[in-house]
This record gives C-alpha cells, sequence and structure tokens, in this order.
C-alpha cells in the first residue's frame, strides 16, 4: 500500500487487526516494515532499499496510544517535561512550555498529580499534552479515545479536533469506529488486511463507498445484488432480484455499463418510513413489518422486502408509523442520494491512493 | 557475480546499521560479557572432566577420569546416598511445608499466627547455622539432648547421632520447609471455596473434604516443592560435609569437595561434578514438566475469592501441636542453642547447663581479634554488597536486551541465564578455580566475587525479566518518540519503574551471598577469607562456640538488613 497526505488531520479507519496500528508503528519508527519507504517532507526516514532507518527519537514524531501510556512515577509535570529535558531546553523555558500546553488541555492545576491519580479523560488530556510540548512535526494517535466511556469519547473526539486544530500540527489518527473518524479527520483512509479500500474527504466515503466492504464497514448499511438496467444522464435504474426485482433509481456510478452486476448499498438512516402509500415520484419499497427494536432516541424496524430482512432506524420524532408488530405492510421511500452502486467488476482507483 | 556480492555487502551492512541504531549494541555488548562470565566456568568443568593433566598444563582428552568415577566401588553407595538424602529430606519438608501452609490458610487452629512469619525463618538462619546448631543438639557425646536423655531419663548411651543419615535428613528436611510452606500457601489461600462447598452439600465432614477433595487439587503445586526441594537436597553443601562425612556417608557435593580438598584432584572433581550436573538437569527438565502440567490444572482461577477457615473440631487440637512443635523444634529452639553457646566460655554438657550463671562475651571477643574472622567479615560485607549492586544491574541490561530491544538470540541468553541453575554452586565454583589458576585473579577477591556473580546471576535475570515483562512496552516506546534513547529509557523509565523489585533482588543477593559458603569454599584464601567460610572451618576443627559467636555476629547482620529491606524500602522478602 502506499499514500501520501499534505497536511490536516488524516484518520485511518478499519476493523481491528487491519494493520493500523503496524502502519502507525511504522511512521513513529517503531518497527521496520519488511520492504518500502517513508518520507517526511521528501526525505526518507525508512528506506529498505536504500538503507535508511531514522531513529524514533530523531523523527520528531509523536505517537498516543491507546492507553495512554503515562509513566506512572512521575507527575503530570514530569511527563510532559519529559521530551524537553532531554532536548536539553533552559529550565524556565522547560516550565513555560510544559504550563501552557496544560493550560491548552485544561489541565493547569494537575501538575502535581502522579497518573494514577487522575481520571481516563485526564490521563488522555496529558498523554495528549505531553506529546504537543514537543511540538512534533507529525502526531500519531493510536485509538486515543477508546479507553473512555462513550459520553465522553463523544465530547473528547470534538475537543480533540479543536486542540489539534488550534496547534496547527499534522496529525495521523487510527479509529475503528467511523463516526469518530468523520467527526475529527480532514481526509479518511479506510483500510481492510493491510490494504487501503479507499482514501477521500468523509462525506465522499459516505456518499460513495469504493467497493462494499467500505459500504459496510461505515455505517448501517444494507448492501444488495443488483444488475443495471439502463443510464439515463446522470441517473441509472437498478433491479433487485431480492426485492422482488423492483427496480430502484439510483445516482449514476463511474464507468456503468448498462447490464451490468452492481452491489446496491442503501444507507437505512436515510430510508423514510410510512404506513401508506403516498404520492411520490422517488423509489417506493414494499416490506412487510417483522419487529421493532426500541432503542430511546432511535427505533429499529426490521423490515422483510421481498426475500431481504433490513433493518431501518427512525427518530422518534419521524412520523409515527401506526402499525402493529407481525407482518403488517410499510412502504419504504428511498431517495436516490440515499443509495450507492458500485459497479462489478471495479478497478478500486481511488483518488491519491494506489495499490 | 560481482554484482550479487556487492548486494549481500549492502544488506548485511545495513542491519548492523539498523540495529545500532536501534541502540542496541551497548546493553548486547554487557549481555555478552554476562553470558560468557557465565558459560566458562561450565565449559571448563566439562573440559577439564576429559583430563588427568595438572591444573595449568594440558595433555589431551581422555575418558580416564569418568572410568575411575564409574569404576569407584562407592560409586553406587555414594548415589543412593544422594538420592536417599535428597528424596528424604524434601519429603519432610514439603510435607510438613504444606501441612503448615494449609493449617495456617483453612482451619480455625489456634495460635496458628506461629507460622505466619515462615518466610522470614530461612533469610535468618543460614543453612550453616542450621547445622551448628542440630550437631550442638544431637552429636552422640557431647550433644545436648543425648546427655539430657542419659543424666535426667536414665537413657543407656546416645539415641540421636548428629552424624547420620536420618540426621542429615532431619536436618536439612527442616530447611525444606520453608518452600514447601511458600509454595501451597497461595494454592489453600486461592483455592475456589465453592469445590469444598459441594463436598460438604454431599455430605463430607470437613476433615474427609480436606482428604479427599482440598489435598488432592493442591497435588501439583506439592509436586513443584517437592522436586524443587530435592533439587536443593541434591546441591546442598554444609548438611552433607558437616553431617555427612564425619561419618563416611558420602553424597556427590562431598565428594567433589573431598576431591578438591583432600586429594587436590580437579580432573576427578569436575567427572564427579559432571556426573551430578547430569543428574541436576534431568530433575530440572523434570521439574519444567511438572510445572507446565500444573497450569493445565485450572482450579484455582484469578478471582478473589474470600477463602474461610473451616471448624476441624476436635482435630484443631491435633494441628494446634503440629504449629506449635515445628515453631519450638524448627525455630525457637536452634535459635535459642546457638545463642547461649555462642554466651558460654566454651562448649560441654555441663558448662552449657550452668548457663545463664556462666554467662561471658569472651567467644565475641575472641573471633572479634581473630584476623581472619575480622577480615572475612569485613570481605563478605563489602563484597555482597557490591555483587548484589552489579548482578542486580546486568541482570537487569540482560532482561533490557532480551525483552526490550531488537537483538537477535534472545533464546541463547535465556539459556545461558538459566544454565547456573543446574549447577550446584560448588561445581561452578570449582570451574572457576580452574578458570583462575595460573591467572593474577587466583586466590584474589576477584575470583569470589565472579563466583557468586555467576551463582546469583540466574536469580537476579529472572526476577528482572518478570518485572520488565510486565511493564508496558508502550511506556518505553512512549519515551522512544519522545526524543529518549536506550540510555535515557533505560536510566529514567526502566530502571525507576522496576525500583521496588530491583530493591528485593538487590536483598535478596545481598542476604545469600553475604552467608554463602558453596562458592565461596573454593574460591577463598589466607589473606582473603570469607566470614561464613571460617565460620565453617571454626566448626570443623571443634571451636564451636567461636563458630556459634560468629553466627550470631551474622544473625544480627541479617536482622539489620531484613529489618532495612522491609521498612526502609518495603521489600517483602521471602526466601
Amino acid at each position: 500500500m502506499s499514500f501520501e497526505f499534505d497536511s490536516g488531520i488524516l484518520s485511518v479507519l478499519g476493523p481491528s487487526g487491519c494493520g493500523k496500528t503496524t502502519l502507525l508503528r511504522c511512521i513513529a519508527g517503531l518497527e521496520i516494515p519488511d520492504e518500502g519507504s517513508i518520507h517526511i517532507a521528501d526525505k526518507a526516514q525508512t528506506s529498505i532499499s536504500k538503507g535508511i532507518f531514522v531513529t524514533p527519537y530523531s523523527r520528531a514524531i509523536v505517537f498516543v496510544v491507546q492507553n495512554y501510556a503515562l509513566w506512572p512515577h512521575m507527575t503530570v509535570h514530569h511527563n510532559v517535561a519529559f521530551g524537553l529535558k532531554l532536548q536539553k531546553l533552559a529550565a524556565d523555558e522547560i516550565r513555560r512550555r510544559v504550563q501552557s500546553t496544560l493550560e491548552l488541555v485544561g489541565l493547569r492545576d494537575y501538575e502535581g498529580r502522579y497518573p494514577s491519580q487522575l481520571s481516563g479523560g485526564q490521563q488522555q488530556r496529558v498523554a495528549l499534552a505531553r506529546s504537543i510540548v514537543m511540538e512534533p512535526r507529525l502526531i500519531l494517535l493510536d485509538e486515543p479515545l477508546s479507553n473512555l466511556d462513550a459520553k465522553l469519547r463523544e465530547e473528547m473526539r470534538v475537543e480533540l479536533r479543536k486542540l489539534i486544530k488550534q496547534v496547527g500540527i499534522s496529525a495521523v489518527y487510527v479509529t475503528h469506529d467511523q463516526e469518530e473518524a468523520f467527526v475529527i479527520s480532514d481526509t479518511v483512509v479506510v483500510m481492510d488486511r493491510g490494504k487501503i479500500l479507499q482514501y477521500a474527504p468523509p462525506d465522499e466515503i459516505y456518499n460513495n463507498p469504493a467497493n462494499q466492504f467500505v459500504a459496510s464497514f461505515i455505517g448501517r448499511a444494507a448492501v444488495v445484488d443488483g444488475t443495471l438496467l439502463r443510464v439515463e444522464g446522470e441517473d441509472c435504474f437498478v433491479q433487485v432480484r431480492e426485492f422482488n426485482n423492483a427496480t430502484l433509481m439510483c445516482q449514476k456510478p463511474k464507468n456503468a455499463i448498462s447490464g451490468q452486476d452492481c452491489k446496491v448499498v442503501i444507507r437505512t438512516a436515510e430510508v423514510k418510513l410510512d404506513s401508506g402509500r403516498l404520492n411520490d415520484k422517488g423509489n417506493v419499497l414494499e416490506g412487510l413489518m417483522l419487529s421493532r427494536e426500541y432503542r430511546g432516541g432511535l427505533t429499529d424496524h426490521r423490515i422483510l422486502v421481498g426475500s431481504k430482512e433490513i433493518v431501518v432506524t427512525s427518530h422518534k420524532l419521524c412520523p409515527m408509523i401506526h402499525i402493529e408488530d407481525g407482518r403488517e405492510r410499510i412502504y419504504l421511500y428511498i431517495e436516490k442520494s440515499a443509495i450507492s452502486v458500485i459497479a462489478e467488476p471495479r478497478p478500486s482507483t481511488p483518488r491519491l491512493a494506489e495499490f | 557475480m560481482a554484482k550479487d556480492i556487492a548486494a549481500e555487502a549492502a544488506v548485511n551492512w545495513r542491519w548492523v546499521k539498523l540495529i545500532y541504531k536501534q541502540g542496541t549494541l551497548i546493553p548486547l555488548f554487557a549481555s555478552i560479557i554476562a553470558g560468557s562470565l557465565i558459560i566458562a566456568p561450565v565449559l571448563i568443568v566439562l573440559s577439564r572432566s576429559l583430563t588427568t593433566a595438572r591444573l595449568g598444563t594440558f595433555v589431551g582428552l581422555t575418558g580416564e577420569n569418568y572410568v575411575r568415577v564409574f569404576t569407584d566401588p562407592k560409586l553406587l553407595p555414594m548415589l543412593w546416598n544422594s538420592l536417599i538424602y535428597a528424596a528424604g529430606s524434601a519429603t519432610i519438608g514439603t510435607v510438613l511445608g504444606g501441612l503448615l501452609a494449609w493449617i495456617l490458610a483453612r482451619t480455625n487452629t489456634p495460635g496458628k499466627a506461629l507460622v505466619e512469619l515462615m518466610p522470614l525463618y530461612p533469610i535468618l538462619m543460614p543453612p550453616i547455622m542450621k547445622n551448628i546448631a542440630w550437631i550442638l543438639l544431637l552429636a552422640p557425646k557431647a550433644g545436648i539432648l543425648n546427655n539430657l536423655l542419659i543424666e535426667y531419663f536414665g537413657v543407656q548411651g546416645p539415641v540421636f547421632n548428629a552424624f547420620s543419615m536420618a540426621a542429615m535428613i532431619w536436618v536439612f528436611g527442616l530447611a525444606c520447609v520453608p518452600l514447601g510452606y511458600l509454595f501451597l500457601l497461595p494454592v489453600f489461600l486461592s483455592f475456589d471455596p465453592s469445590l469444598e462447598e459441594s463436598a460438604y452439600i454431599a455430605g463430607s465432614k470437613p476433615i474427609h473434604t480436606a482428604l479427599r477433595i482440598t489435598f488432592p487439587l493442591a497435588i501439583p503445586a506439592f509436586l513443584s516443592a517437592l522436586v524443587l526441594n530435592f533439587l536443593r537436597g541434591l546441591r546442598s553443601f554444609e548438611t552433607p560435609v558437616l553431617q555427612g562425612s564425619p561419618a563416611g556417608i558420602q553424597v556427590f557435593v562431598s565428594r567433589v569437595y573431598d576431591a578438591m580438598s583432600v586429594d587436590y584432584n580437579p580432573g576427578l572433581g569436575t567427572a564427579y561434578s559432571t556426573v551430578l550436573v547430569a543428574l541436576s538437569i534431568l530433575v530440572l527438565l523434570f521439574y519444567t514438566r511438572i510445572t507446565r502440567f500444573s497450569e493445565r490444572y485450572a482450579t484455582i482461577t484469578g478471582k478473589g475469592y474470600r477463602v474461610k477457615a473451616i471448624d476441624i473440631g476436635k482435630w484443631k487440637y491435633v494441628t494446634f501441636l503440629v504449629v506449635f512443635s515445628y515453631f519450638l523444634v524448627g525455630i525457637v529452639i536452634p535459635f535459642l542453642v546457638l545463642i547461649v553457646v555462642s554466651l558460654i566460655p566454651y562448649y560441654d554438657f555441663e558448662t552449657f547447663m550452668k548457663f545463664p550463671a556462666n554467662m561471658v562475651l569472651t567467644n565475641f571477643y575472641r573471633v572479634m581479634r581473630h584476623p581472619s574472622f575480622v577480615t572475612g567479615l569485613y570481605n563478605s560485607l563489602t563484597l555482597s554488597v557490591t555483587i548484589a549492586v552489579i548482578t542486580v544491574l546486568m541482570g537487569i541490561v540482560m532482561a533490557f536486551t532480551m525483552y526490550r530491544t531488537r537483538t537477535y538470540g534472545t533464546k541463547i541468553f535465556e539459556f545461558i541465564g538459566t544454565l547456573p541453575l543446574a549447577f550446584p554452586p560448588l561445581v561452578l565454583s570449582l570451574g572457576l578455580v580452574i578458570v583462575f589458576l595460573g591467572t593474577p585473579l587466583y586466590n584474589t577477591l576477584w575470583a569470589l566475587g565472579l563466583g557468586l556473580f555467576v551463582a546469583y546471576f540466574p536469580y537476579a535475570l529472572r526476577n528482572a525479566s518478570g518485572s520488565i515483562v510486565n511493564i508496558h512496552r508502550e511506556l518505553d516506546e512512549a519515551a522512544w518518540v519522545h526524543g529518549a534513547r536506550w540510555r535515557h529509557v533505560f536510566f529514567k523509565i526502566t530502571l525507576p519503574i522496576l525500583k521496588p523489585s530491583v530493591a528485593g533482588a538487590f536483598f535478596y543477593i545481598f542476604i545469600e551471598a553475604i552467608r554463602n559458603i558453596d562458592v565461596a569454599v573454593l574460591l577463598s584464601a589466607p589473606g582473603h577469607e570469607y566470614g561464613p567460610v571460617t565460620l565453617f572451618e571454626y566448626f570443623r576443627v571443634g571451636q564451636w562456640a567461636e563458630a556459634a559467636a560468629g553466627g550470631v555476629i551474622y544473625l544480627l547482620i541479617l536482622i539489620v538488613a531484613v529489618s532495612v529491606a522491609k521498612f526502609v524500602f518495603q521489600v517483602k522478602l521471602s526466601l
């Protein structure tokens, strides 16, 4: 695999065990790849063919790991000052920078505490402060939020993005949570089994997944097989066998050829439900309500469309469907923007990425 | 063709560069030095056993020594003695230790707190002191117990004989109790109570439950302790030499010692050593098999059970008797005898019985004026502190190299680090004697220090590996990416985090080294005495009261060391 990235925040998104962490470790110089090379600002950091290896301590890249790796025998101040001391900076310069960084992460009053005396969120911010105080060229973050509870995680991801933008350093952010990746980053790399599947901004990944894996990995979607019947301008019509051969109008994928087999990805969160047949020009599918799962603000509806069971999530405020469970008829209204068509076989050549 | 060679050279150079840049060269170098120090005496022992040449010369390889060993008519009795001695004392010690552990952990025996200090006992009582105390008690003519029986109970002739196989097994068996106790206590403490409760529900009485459920489940740990005690018996030096040799009961270790100190025949000594080492390796292999087996016994889980003490009814008086007798016989009496004998003018039974009317400090006065004891004391103090520091540091450096850098051959280091375990300390020092003979190091403290280093390095390495593996690798890596080189990582991250276990290993090695006899006995020399060896010599020439006084001085040093470790460094010391 190979990719370049300029500045801003890049997320590496993929299921666990797909090589995200190894990628970060290679960038940091903690791992030596079998082959290939890593360049920063056109200077080789690791190059197996040229025999170049810049040590992790001289790369000026910092690494924030999942469990923060705060040194337990040092106070917050000493943790943050560690790298600066190794640079042999003047004592008051160190103090000034440590204090302003702790100010930035809102831990000014915790300087004398030991990591074990801090909460998970605070430890996370110390780890971040320890890294940004170094003014690195690049900051690598390996699932930094996954040890926090759900509520804190949602708060921290916004804060994290704000902080990184404020400091103005580039970051590579590894996560398996697509929502987190979308919130935090400017660009997303989707990885699986050591390969890059797509390299694009979040909205493009969401609206235009490069393949079935990306489509099903990012958020709730129903993926079904289809046949491309015909192309009309920017639109195309796809027949889906599993939906009783219903025809859906969708946006035309690139390189679409009539008669071609394709995958149809329906983002179920964007599907509108109603118990009555409305006069709508868009796609309408008829289904049977199997069951409903109440999730508080949201409700999951299990609906059988043709021979395919799909789960549609609706918001509480959506028009309530006055239907009893148990095989009642229901209509699904699907905008063409909620559908992506992935033509097969399609050479995956996403922008900027090659593999 | 030329192109191929050039490409290959580039590849090799690249790896050298990579290793260097990862900063592993210095720790690797240090580890190699430590490794060769250890492997040298081992190889020397093996190669020496194959030559009959006088030391310092080399004639060629011969199997003559082995022919002599294996045609020795005393070989079979000696093998038999070694096995009986090791097996007997291991059985007594492990059974008693396990029983005490069960009593403490699981029963409502009154006064069971008496055994709670068990882990400290072997630290305070060096092996030689136990032998001295028990010889004073059990010696056929002069022994306190025999005389008491003859004088007050009208028994005809001596009952006990300190210089017999039974007495050897008894004394070393008592020395094996703490290990049995320490191995089995965690088993009984972390036992899943529901296993016992289901037996009660099925109608089993507490004591039957113990016999049928609790004890069988403790078998793996029991076997481990048994085999380890057996190995210790094969390696032990003081008991066979002080109690066996006078009666002509030879085991391997005492035969090796005699080959060096009586016959002065290193070739023969090394040949006997090789046989002993082979035996030890067999036992060690068996031990690793057992421990692997016991891991499969999945009854003891990580859950924090609160074990209840069981009401064992009238049996608690029996168990109380066990606890109290052990406390008396295993701990109080030997200590008391030593202290009393050190305080009387000279040792014989009449003088002993006059205590405390005849209490004097002349023995202390005498040993403290004896140059060889004073030098020995000084040497043992300075050397054991130095060796403890160096050994612990080297252990950490090697463990650091093995687990924290990208070095090749981790397995080799591990092997080298555990190798000395298979070698009884006396054999190691024999190897070092041969190594140093003819060099300026021979008969110096350097040689002795090196011997102690080799003997205790495995402990330091195991301790350091265990702790380093438990430190998250990310802590090191975080330091790497924040600009730390290996020396910064080592001194600012690894070492400070390891501090508690470093302190523990330091005190352990200090305490073991300061009372060491079996390494020092062949390596100390006139002018370079080692305190414990001096005591050993006193005792061999019959200066029992002086030996006791010297022993009490060491006892005081050990009490100070243990208190400092416990209260200043918060070290949990055991064995």
